[in-house]
């Protein structure tokens, strides 16, 4: 068996497996009947009929009219085995370190930072991070600081960096986001750390 | 009722020219029409950033705004479109394929002038369709119980379904993803969190600006950067405006042809601006002489960008007299609904008839000012296009991200949307329209929560939902829809249409 359709054979794959997974998680709910639909009915009846819809897209890569090559976009395996087994060890850590909840955050946060980078080209990975990093540096940093993260980091995932430009552009973005984010909408942000 | 009609518009144009809301429908349009031009940034993630900001207004003054951004930025978009040959705005893709060879041709003022006379007169005519057809819409929707209102939602969601780019199963298979994503969150009947895996968080559910500025706004920078797109603007070929006599009878036909169309598509659930330019230029190139069409035909110009705006404002029907929101923004505009304390649904045109009535008003004024301020403003918007992407996506990214944050002040909301960045770079590469994903995640709770209700009613008995004429009616609609796109001539030449 030769995969023909790349694009099907992965799509079929996240349906069946995002299907499979709204079924299982529903288990834990009461089902309830058709006259008095427990939580766990709607979802398990969708999530069954999207892990079935995934298991024909899945097939169909297979006997498609359609070629497209298999590798569809960057995946880095050895990155999403890590995903698993730090995001395991971050979903046991509540019991193992008891008391320290940083642990289980750090190991979370290193997880998703992992998954992230397991698929996707280079760009996409600075550019996520850079706005994940923005949404956390917020509050502690104050809005100048993080947009100046914002800004860098993800201008690095750029073609071409020109080291005057963003400075420039920094400085007008922390401005803006001052007087029209701060100033202007009233949207409660410190503007520096600790204040 | 004519007598009804006149004085009902009475009311509105009463409320929208007070100088409060003139002036919010201009910020509105403005805003719109600047975000339309640019490239990457849509009504989505402007509305979403905008909601906070509403808080603090009068409902009618909010919705006129955040109205204004979306009709505003169809007429923005087409400028992108024909000068740069980028949509500026996801309805105007078809746009390019014309409009660029026109300014290719040296004719990018009569293209521009036409899309903006198109756009002007499909929004007069939205507005009066709306005025006509949303009382009586109106009028049954009261009648509707939790049966019809599923009945309606699973029409909806088949529409949305058949109308998506590629192929159909992974369409339905994305609606269904959608649906599911919806339910995460607290289940209002037993109070159990369900899918939130011990995050406080999650119990609330994801919220929809999160999933539609990861899947379309945080997606789409990341595609680009990696596509690395290189683009030519035709910044000096802007000379004289005036179309000439010849292109204003060409065109004439086009425009009333785009306008009926997108009037029509625009109340359809899962219809909208989007597909009425699809639909507009498909039709236009079936009519007449089709030789010049990709070589600068001023109709391919014409027909897409006046139904889009017509398509713009009809969405508006369902959301007013149904409640029930027909695409992403509209699903917005439901959120700016609720922040006032209003409930959408068929009672907002009885009990709050300036509300309604202004809104309708507002559209025509904005569509006015959007033909003032686009025309001779045109060089300003051009020298915007200018801006090189490399500076643009990190301004467009720092607003995303506080929009996103300003929703409820949590880090945790930014990290969401860039999983559903990247869940949105997946969809991409592997040709799922996120569109009815969208839909459906809209629809979720509100689908679950009838599905349940009716099923109460009717004590288990699921063949309610075809005894109830109205319900019977709307899922009979629903299915014969399917069955003809799954029919196989039918689906073979869909297939080979949007694999081109």
């Amino acid at each position: 068996m030769k995969v023909k359709n790349g694009k099907d054979f992965w799509a079929g794959l996240m349906f069946a497996g995002f299907g499979l997974g709204f079924m299982l998680v529903s288990f834990n709910y009461p089902m309830g009947s058709a006259l008095r639909m427990g939580p766990a009915y709607f979802p398990t009846v969708l999530g069954g009929l999207l892990a079935l819809l995934g298991g024909f897209v899945f097939f169909r890569a297979f006997v498609s009219k359609f070629e497209h090559p298999f590798k569809v976009f960057p995946f880095r395996l050895p990155l999403l085995i890590a995903t698993l087994l730090v995001g395991g060890g971050a979903y046991f850590a509540d019991s193992w370190f008891k008391g320290a909840p940083m642990v289980q955050y750090a190991l979370a946060a290193l997880a998703l930072a992992l998954f992230i980078g397991a698929f996707g080209p280079r760009s996409m990975f600075l550019v996520l991070l850079a706005v994940v990093i923005f949404g956390y540096a917020l509050k502690p940093l104050g809005l100048v600081l993080a947009t100046a993260l914002l800004i860098v980091l993800s201008a690095v995932a750029g073609h071409d960096f020109r080291n005057k430009e963003i400075v420039i552009l920094t400085i007008v973005l922390a401005l803006f986001g001052v007087l029209v984010f701060v100033k202007g909408l009233g949207l409660p942000f410190n503007l520096w750390p600790g204040e | 009722m004519d007598f009804d009609l006149i004085r009902n518009l009475g009311i509105g144009f009463g409320v929208a020219l007070s100088l409060q809301n003139l002036m919010y429908s201009f910020v509105g349009v403005l805003l719109g029409t600047l975000i339309g031009v640019l490239p990457g940034i849509g009504p989505v993630a402007t509305i979403a950033m905008l909601l906070p900001v509403t808080f603090n207004l009068s409902p009618i003054s909010a919705l006129i705004m955040l109205a204004g951004i979306y009709y505003g930025a169809q007429y923005g978009g087409s400028t992108t479109a024909i000068l740069v040959n980028l949509p500026g705005e996801s309805s105007s893709v078809v746009t390019c394929l014309d409009g660029y060879q026109m300014a290719r041709q040296g004719r990018a003022g009569p293209a521009l002038a036409i899309s903006a006379m198109g756009s002007f007169f499909a929004g007069s005519v939205a507005t009066v369709v709306i005025a006509l057809f949303a009382p009586p819409l109106a009028e049954v929707a009261l009648k509707f119980g939790p049966a019809e209102y599923f009945s309606l939602m699973v029409l909806g969601l088949v529409s949305a379904t058949v109308l998506a780019h590629g192929s159909l199963l992974k369409a339905i298979a994305m609606t269904l993803l959608g649906l599911l994503l919806g339910l995460i969150g607290t289940d209002v009947n037993s109070g159990i969190a369900r899918f939130s895996f011990g995050l406080p968080e999650l119990s609330d559910g994801i919220g929809f600006v999160i999933v539609a500025m990861g899947l379309f706004g945080f997606a789409e920078i990341v595609i680009n950067l990696e596509r690395g797109a290189a683009r030519e603007v035709f910044v000096n070929k802007v000379t004289g405006l005036m179309p000439t006599w010849k292109d204003l009878k060409d065109s004439s036909g086009a425009i009333l042809r785009g306008t009926a169309l997108g009037s029509m598509l625009g109340i359809l659930p899962g219809g909208g601006a989007l597909l009425s330019s699809f639909a507009a230029y498909t039709l236009e190139k079936k009519i007449g002489d089709t030789s010049k069409f990709g070589k600068g035909e001023i109709r391919g110009v014409a027909a897409p960008e006046s139904a889009n705006n017509a398509g713009a404002q009809t969405s508006f029907i369902p959301l007013l007299t149904l409640g029930i929101p027909s695409n992403p923004v509209m699903a917005l505009m439901i959120g700016a609904l609720m922040i006032q304390g209003i409930a959408p649904g068929p009672q907002v045109m009885t009990e709050r008839p300036e509300l309604f009535w202004g809104i309708i008003a507002s559209m025509w004024i904005g569509n006015l000012m959007l033909v003032i301020l686009n025309l001779p403003l045109i060089g300003i918007w051009v020298k915007l296009l200018t801006v090189p992407y490399r500076l643009l996506y990190p301004s467009i990214l720092l607003f995303m991200c506080v929009g996103v944050y300003s929703l409820s002040n949590q880090p945790f909301d930014v990290l969401l949307t860039a999983l559903f960045g990247l869940l949105g770079y997946v969809f991409v590469k592997l040709e799922c329209e996120p569109a009815p994903l969208i839909l459906g995640f809209i629809l979720g709770p509100l689908m679950e929560e009838n599905l349940r209700r009716a099923m109460l009613l009717s004590r288990g008995d699921a063949t309610v939902f075809f005894t109830k004429p109205i319900s019977g009616v709307l899922l009979g609609v629903a299915i014969v829809l399917l069955l003809v796109t799954l029919a196989p001539a039918v689906r073979k030449t869909r297939e080979v249409a949007f694999e081109e």
